[in-house]
């Protein structure tokens, strides 16, 4: 941190109707809203001066995400609850900042620091029930490694480690719901609803992912505890 | 109507189309007035991040949702993944605000920006479940109003409208909405409806008009219904500055063209130049005034989060208060990274000095010039008041400054033009590139780079060369070859515009009322999205020109006789015939005209016959 700077980390949801933007669109927006609460953000040094600003993990198009984090370099010191207020007046309610403190320039930086998520799979359809879905997951679980193909890379995944607690399923109005946490690392990580869609089609299943949440971003301390950015 | 309307069921479609941004509205600055008791959906016919940007649009949302219990909303043209699954899934074309299928609004207001959108217009009415002929509407259907650039000759989309608002739309709209109420509230049929728009001026109603033929087919004019306008004239603001525009834009979540706040500075251009259609239509100057232009900069940006925004216009170096606009600028952002952007520039010294203030401190954006011709023969043949030594002398400050890329544009086919002008392009871009070179240090020439962009000259309605006959296809083709031959290779990147797409938008500019079956029979055909390279097909046209017995070639590539009719003579943009004859004459002599702005009147009779003037720096000239 450049003399003088100060580093706000700030929680944020996308939800509702914004779960549809990219994580550019949300880099954007978010870096709009920041320039209309008119907080003294500081500017990088280079060829191109831009807003200095950090993300965490990226949400794939149609995730919603309720804690995600961002990271941004102020000028001068602005009281946290002040900055906080006119973020949240200059956003739009889906794409709202919640929660804010500054942390050190020493800690490390938000994509390394989150290891741990946790997802909601909505599933809906005849035969969307606990009873149908618990078993269709179980029998993919059990298989021990995961196999994707995305934009033409194979990726395999080792469930004992990308998975870190056993995933649970629980009754919604009209289907179900499956709540999986997942270890992100280096090489990728499991995107949850395609574990639960590829167990209710290999256990034949009428059923269909409606839509998933991130309801928590986390960071795992040396000691294995799973704490939150803010 | 339902509260969220047909949302849940646009949203079932998203996860499986590209871009879902483009259809889920929730913008920063979006209005939503569910209770307002008259509604217009204001459409662009493209998609989303081509038709966000459009600032008529933005202007007349703002001016609509400021009107007692009226709505404004948006709609785009849904890309052809959304379109199949929407008529998959049966859901009509909605506005984004309310997610409100469009056959429910009051009226649809479609801006028609450009020729190569007209087939998306039907595509438009028809992914809205309306007929897409105004013939067939029904009191049921809402009224659908076109406007925009392309109005002045709205032939060949003329019977897709109810009516079509010929100029500047700020007051205009008001008048629209108001004579529509009042038809409602008195009952009136839809016939009688139109009759009363018929009487807003501006506002033209194809079905009150209809194209007459001598016995041998030949086109001999178009005649009024009794009781509609001989000649509707185009609305025109005396002053800019009595509309504050729109300072608090909606801020696009997707990334979209023209991605900055656009604040418009002046409005109209009497530079002169004889091919330019929006010069001609958009007079008189009527320039803002420093103060609330900075105003407005700050006020947008502020409301917005942009860290770009562009001064607007047809020729904004050209205002007489930039410089001290720009200083103003530079001072109070200073340390925001916020960029000021000037969309094009003059080809002289003070263009490149304007260029330089916006750039101080920040990044070097590309600098685009426009000479437009390679020779001063073929610049004074279309009024293009710069020099090559103009030209050369800018580029020299630019690189010396540190630009080290420059765009310029020129255009191939314009009257008289020979071979001599053409490989005149050539040279000029030559001598541009050593000019480039030696203003730049040894080390950095590498990277120096001069783009090329040449278009083929489509002669426009409205303006001198409306006569003209624009150069049949072979022709195009062999000059382009001639020019590729005389164009230096090393550090030029030369790129055309697509000769088959100037030939369909000549047809379109000039064409009279019976281009529309053509349009009809291409979009039935599938023809959609026809500015995307992609996605136009230039023998679907031919096989759709031929089906409807029209010989394409006879309008684009015929020269007419000023004695002659034409399809867009009831339509009045102000400028006299009298003042076009006069400039294709001087043109033929390589005669200059004066811009008006600053010397004497060219006599086009717009300020006398508009009852407006010339507007510098907030001031009428009177």
């Amino acid at each position: 941190m450049a003399e003088g700077e100060f580093r706000l980390r700030v929680r944020y949801g996308k939800v509702g109707r914004l779960r549809w933007l990219s994580h550019l669109e949300i880099v954007h927006a978010l870096e709009r809203i920041i320039r209309r609460a008119g907080l003294p953000y500081a500017l990088t040094r280079g060829f191109s001066p831009h807003m200095k600003v950090a993300f965490g993990p990226a949400l794939p198009v149609g995730t919603a995400g309720e804690n995600e984090y961002l990271d941004v370099w102020l000028t001068r010191y602005t009281g946290v609850e002040d900055a906080l207020g006119v973020l949240a007046a200059c956003a739009p309610a889906d794409l709202a900042p919640n929660l804010a403190r500054f942390v050190g320039e020493k800690e490390p930086s938000l994509t390394a620091a989150i290891t741990i998520a946790r997802y909601e799979v909505a599933i809906e359809g005849k035969e969307s029930s606990t009873e149908n879905v618990r078993t269709a997951l179980e029998s993919v679980v059990s298989a021990g490694t995961f196999e994707v193909e995305h934009k033409g890379k194979h990726k395999v995944f080792d469930l004992a480690r990308s998975l870190p607690e056993e995933a649970r399923v629980r009754d919604r109005e009209d289907g179900s719901v499956v709540d999986v946490t997942v270890r992100m690392g280096s090489q990728g990580s499991l995107r949850p609803e395609l574990l639960v869609v590829r167990a209710l089609e290999t256990a034949s299943v009428d059923a269909t992912v409606l839509h998933t949440t991130r309801t928590d971003t986390l960071i795992e301390t040396p000691e294995g505890v799973w704490v939150r950015p803010v | 109507m339902t509260n969220g309307g047909l949302w849940p069921q646009v949203e079932r479609l998203l996860a499986s189309v590209e871009r879902p941004a483009r259809y889920i509205d929730r913008e920063w600055n979006a209005v939503h007035q569910p209770g307002a008791d008259y509604r217009a959906a204001l459409v662009y016919p493209d998609t989303y991040e081509i038709g966000q940007a459009n600032q008529a649009i933005a202007i007349l949302y703002a001016t609509l949702n400021g009107l007692p219990a009226v709505v404004a909303e948006r709609a785009y043209l849904p890309w052809l993944d959304m379109s199949t699954a929407m008529r998959d899934a049966g859901v009509p074309l909605f506005s984004l605000e309310s997610c409100t299928a469009l056959s429910e609004f009051d009226l649809i207001g479609i801006t028609v920006p450009y020729e190569l959108t007209y087939s998306n217009i039907l595509e438009v009415l028809d992914l809205a479940g309306l007929p897409i002929r105004a013939s067939e509407r029904t009191e049921a259907h809402p009224l659908v109003i076109g406007g925009g650039p392309s109005a002045f000759n709205p032939e060949p989309f003329a019977p897709f409208f109810d009516a079509v608002l010929v100029g500047e739309g700020e007051e205009a709209v008001a008048d629209i909405v108001a004579a529509h109420r009042a038809a409602k509230q008195s009952g009136l049929d839809r016939a009688a409806t139109l009759m009363a728009l018929s009487a807003v001026p501006g506002v033209y109603v194809p079905a009150l008009y209809r194209p007459e033929y001598d016995a041998d087919g030949a086109f001999i004019g178009v005649s009024a219904v009794p009781g509609a306008p001989d000649v509707v004239t185009k609305r025109v603001l005396a002053d800019l500055d009595a509309h504050r525009p729109p300072t608090a834009p909606i801020v696009p979540f997707m990334d979209v063209v023209h991605d900055r706040f656009g604040v418009e500075v002046l409005r109209g251009c009497t530079r002169g130049c004889r091919f330019c259609q929006a010069g001609m239509v958009y007079r008189p100057v009527r320039e803002r005034s420093a103060d609330p232009i900075v105003r407005d900069v700050l006020a947008g940006l502020a409301c917005t989060g942009y860290d770009e925004v562009s001064l607007t216009s047809l020729s904004t170096t050209d205002h007489s208060q930039l410089e001290e606009v720009l200083r103003r600028l530079q001072r109070r952002l200073e340390g925001t990274g916020v960029s000021v952007s000037l969309p094009s520039l003059r080809v002289d010294a003070f263009g490149v000095e304007m260029a330089r203030l916006v750039s101080a401190g920040g990044k070097k954006s590309g600098l685009t010039l426009a000479p437009e011709a390679g020779t001063q023969r073929m610049r004074d043949v279309i009024n293009k008041n710069v020099t090559e030594e103009d030209l050369l002398g800018s580029v020299q400050r630019a690189f010396e400054a540190g630009w080290r890329r420059v765009k310029l544009y020129f255009m191939i086919g314009l009257p008289t033009e020979t071979d001599d002008d053409v490989r005149g392009i050539g040279e000029l871009v030559g001598r541009v590139f050593r000019v480039a070179r030696e203003a730049t240090p040894p080390a950095q020439r590498g990277g120096l780079r001069v783009a090329v962009s040449v278009s083929t000259f489509v002669p426009k309605a409205q303006t001198p060369f409306q006569w003209d006959a624009q150069l049949p296809l072979e022709e195009v083709r062999r000059r382009q070859s001639v020019l590729r031959e005389s164009m230096p290779r090393k550090g030029v990147e030369l790129h055309w515009h697509d000769s088959d797409v100037s030939f369909l938008e000549g047809v379109m500019a000039r064409g009279g009322r019976e281009v529309a079956d053509v349009i009809e029979a291409a979009w039935r055909d599938g023809a959609t999205f026809d500015a995307w390279t992609e996605r136009f097909n230039p023998s679907r046209w031919a096989a759709a020109f031929e089906a409807c017995g029209i010989e394409p070639a006879s309008i684009a590539n015929r020269e007419r006789t000023p004695a002659e009719p034409l399809p867009w003579d009831h339509i009045s943009a102000g400028v006299s015939k009298r003042y076009l004859l006069r400039e294709r004459e001087r043109a033929l002599t390589g005669e200059l005209t004066p811009d008006c702005s600053f010397e004497s009147c060219a006599g086009c009779d717009v300020c006398q016959d508009l009852g407006v003037d010339i507007v510098l720096g907030g001031v009428a000239r009177g």
